[in-house]
């Protein structure tokens, strides 16, 4: 079994490049066993598709506009996680829906998605995070271990 | 790049050169068979339609336009299997809010699936086409192995860890597959779907003045005669006439733009003495007027001569075909007695989607011939792939200027700068997506867009597809495009271009 974990984004647009903050700080943080990729899809939509193509279980972070407060997480399971983001509710939605659309036309593996969406604060030109994300950083993460443990991966801390 | 080493008068190796016109070749055949594919297509192939199809007659159709070997009956039922499980898992989310169905779809159920089949092949060749990126520029789209004076990656016929005889026939496999898809696949799709929609090559044609910077040196950069694709400019639609390109002509103008220059908002500047200095005046949210008599874009108006011009595939393949590039000449030839057209036809919505075609096929026949002289630089034992003059600071002038030009997949794309110090004082771009999508000027005169949208019919003001197909076929930069629902839910498509 092939776990994926996918963090999209733009590292120039503040909050918005969540995602990819979060896939290099769980590099930094822990080792991973060869079961699982971490794919840092930066702005990329159909060219990540070489990537997930013997995934079976994905993660996908991204910036998502719940309408709460900054820094409100959300996880959302599965086949939902397409129309949602066809429904124009994440910033990107238009390279990950032309994406699920080719895994589903293909028929690929991929069984099992889990979007965890957090809501920004800002997408002002920048690379920092914003105050109430930052806060929010560890409670992703150990929203994703979580997950990955439920799918009986463990991942151990560096050092 | 090319602005610096332009300022410090630097020349790079041959080997830099055919590397970098492999990158930029590359990234055109890429580019643009995805633009066509997942992109431009939506605006012309009706998906859902594409179940109504008889598999049969699809392929039938298939291997009535070309040899490609995926054309079987079976081949197309298992694409239309797989489309009506998505679509009736309700999975259509992606696509919900595209224009299903619209009147202004014109291709039959079978042209449809074999479209919706070769959307999915695409995807396939992009992923071969994309390890020659990988190879020469490390990523994609943002190549990272140029530097000032020439290029990063090593060449050593000796060496695991550099571009050898080895990399070099692998490449030329990789290019010659993605050869054949564009010949088999694009390129009889091109012309297929083209026929059912000739009235677009009355539609769309938009200023009629076209600038290409050329690209691809043929041998030292500077020398600007001596490109594969030429550098010039065609004013009013006239084909009998490429006129020369100065770069001190180039300016902008900032008078709807939401910048301040110094000395008022009826002026333009020459990029080198350009400012930025933005001052957003425009509505706060919710948006719901734009006035359009003040300023209103982000764009400055690029100008040439004090005239807008369009930039592209188009321009580039226009300025090709008018300066007698032979081989650009009979692909043009050969695409507009197919559609039984004359060169007319290409000042249209349609002339540049077929013109992004024709660049295609005469780029990546181009690509092998590119890699065969690398690989004989390398026999001869040139090796050189950096430039070292220029390297150390001290060496530089106290004051320089320069500017670089090059031509992405999206069209002319201009840096200046100026150093002073040994700092860059001044840095400005102007680029492609500026140009095409200006705002107006002093004078009032239109940029291309908006010029190319006047005359469009559209059937249903609620589903402008007709809007979309103009403006998608200058490719507009998609990284930067925002779509946003409003109150009722209904989508509306804002094209937002950096």
């Amino acid at each position: 079994m092939r776990a994926g974990i996918l963090g999209v984004g733009n590292l120039l647009t503040g909050d918005d490049g969540v995602g990819v903050h979060v896939i290099k700080e769980l590099k930094e943080r822990y080792r991973f066993p060869d079961s699982v990729r971490l794919i840092d899809g930066g702005t990329m939509g159909l060219d990540l598709l070489p990537f997930l193509e013997d995934i079976e279980r994905l993660i996908i972070i991204d910036a998502v506009d719940l309408k709460k407060p900054p820094g409100t997480i959300k996880l959302i399971d599965g086949d939902s996680i397409p129309a949602i983001l066809g429904s124009k509710i994440s910033v990107h939605q238009i390279g990950l829906s032309d994406l699920f659309f080719a895994i589903r036309m293909k028929g690929l593996p991929l069984k099992e998605i889990c979007l965890i969406g957090i809501q920004p604060g800002s997408l002002e030109t920048g690379t920092e995070l914003s105050e109430e994300i930052k806060m929010q950083f560890d409670t992703l993460i150990s929203h994703i271990i979580d997950r990955l443990r439920g799918w009986g991966i463990e991942i151990t801390r560096r050092r | 790049m090319r602005a610096v080493e332009n300022a410090l008068n630097i020349t790079i190796p041959d080997n830099a050169r055919l590397i970098r016109n492999l990158i930029t070749g590359i990234q055109y055949v890429q580019d643009h068979v995805i633009h066509f594919y997942h992109l431009h297509a939506l605006d012309w192939v009706d998906i859902v339609s594409a179940l109504k199809a008889d598999p049969k007659k699809t392929s039938s159709l298939a291997q009535s336009i070309s040899d490609w070997p995926k054309s079987s009956t079976e081949y197309f039922k298992g694409v239309q299997n797989k489309l009506k499980a998505f679509v009736e898992r309700g999975q259509l989310g992606p696509f919900a809010n595209a224009y299903w169905g619209h009147p202004a779809y014109k291709l039959p159920p079978e042209a449809n699936l074999m479209a919706v089949a070769h959307y999915l092949e695409a995807l396939d060749w992009q992923r071969d086409v994309i390890k020659m990126q990988a190879l020469l520029g490390a990523k994609n789209p943002h190549a990272q192995t140029y530097i000032v004076g020439g290029m990063s990656i090593p060449i050593d016929p000796n060496s695991q860890n550099a571009l050898n005889a080895g990399s070099i026939a692998f490449m030329t496999g990789l290019a010659e597959k993605a050869l054949e898809f564009v010949k088999k696949v694009y390129i009889p799709d091109l012309l297929a779907v083209a026929s059912f929609y000739k009235e677009w090559a009355g539609y769309g044609g938009g200023v009629g003045n076209f600038l290409a910077y050329g690209e691809f040196p043929n041998d030292n950069v500077s020398n600007t005669e001596n490109l594969w694709l030429p550098r010039g400019i065609i004013l009013n639609k006239d084909l009998s006439k490429v006129h020369k390109v100065d770069h001190e002509k180039i300016t902008e103008y900032v008078t709807h733009s939401w910048y301040e220059y110094s000395d008022g908002n009826k002026t333009s500047k020459h990029p080198w003495d350009g400012e930025t200095n933005y001052r957003y005046t425009g509505p706060q949210p919710p948006y719901e007027y734009l006035d359009t008599d003040g300023k209103y874009s982000w764009l400055k108006a690029p100008r040439y001569d004090d005239k807008p011009m369009e930039v592209g595939p188009l321009a580039r393949m226009l300025v090709a075909y008018a300066s007698g590039h032979k081989r650009v000449k009979e692909v043009i030839d050969s695409v507009l007695q197919k559609l039984g057209v004359g060169p007319s036809a290409l000042f249209s919505t349609l002339g540049r989607v077929a013109a992004r075609g024709v660049e295609t096929l005469v780029t990546a026949e181009q690509i092998p011939v590119w890699l065969g002289q690398l690989a004989e630089n390398m026999k001869k034992g040139d090796l050189r792939i950096h430039s070292r003059e220029g390297w150390d600071p001290s060496e530089w002038p106290k004051e320089a200027r320069g500017y670089g030009f090059h031509e992405a997949p999206r069209g002319a794309l201009g840096h200046w700068l100026s150093i002073e110090g040994r700092r860059i004082k001044n840095y400005q771009c102007v680029v492609p997506s500026t140009w095409n999508g200006s705002p107006r000027d002093a004078k009032d005169q239109r940029g291309p867009y908006e010029a190319a949208l006047i005359g469009t019919p559209v059937a249903d003001p609620e589903q402008p597809v007709e809007i979309l197909r103009t403006v998608h076929s200058f490719d507009p930069c998609m990284a930067c495009a925002v779509h946003v629902l409003d109150p009722e839910g209904r989508e509306v498509t804002r094209i937002k271009v950096i």
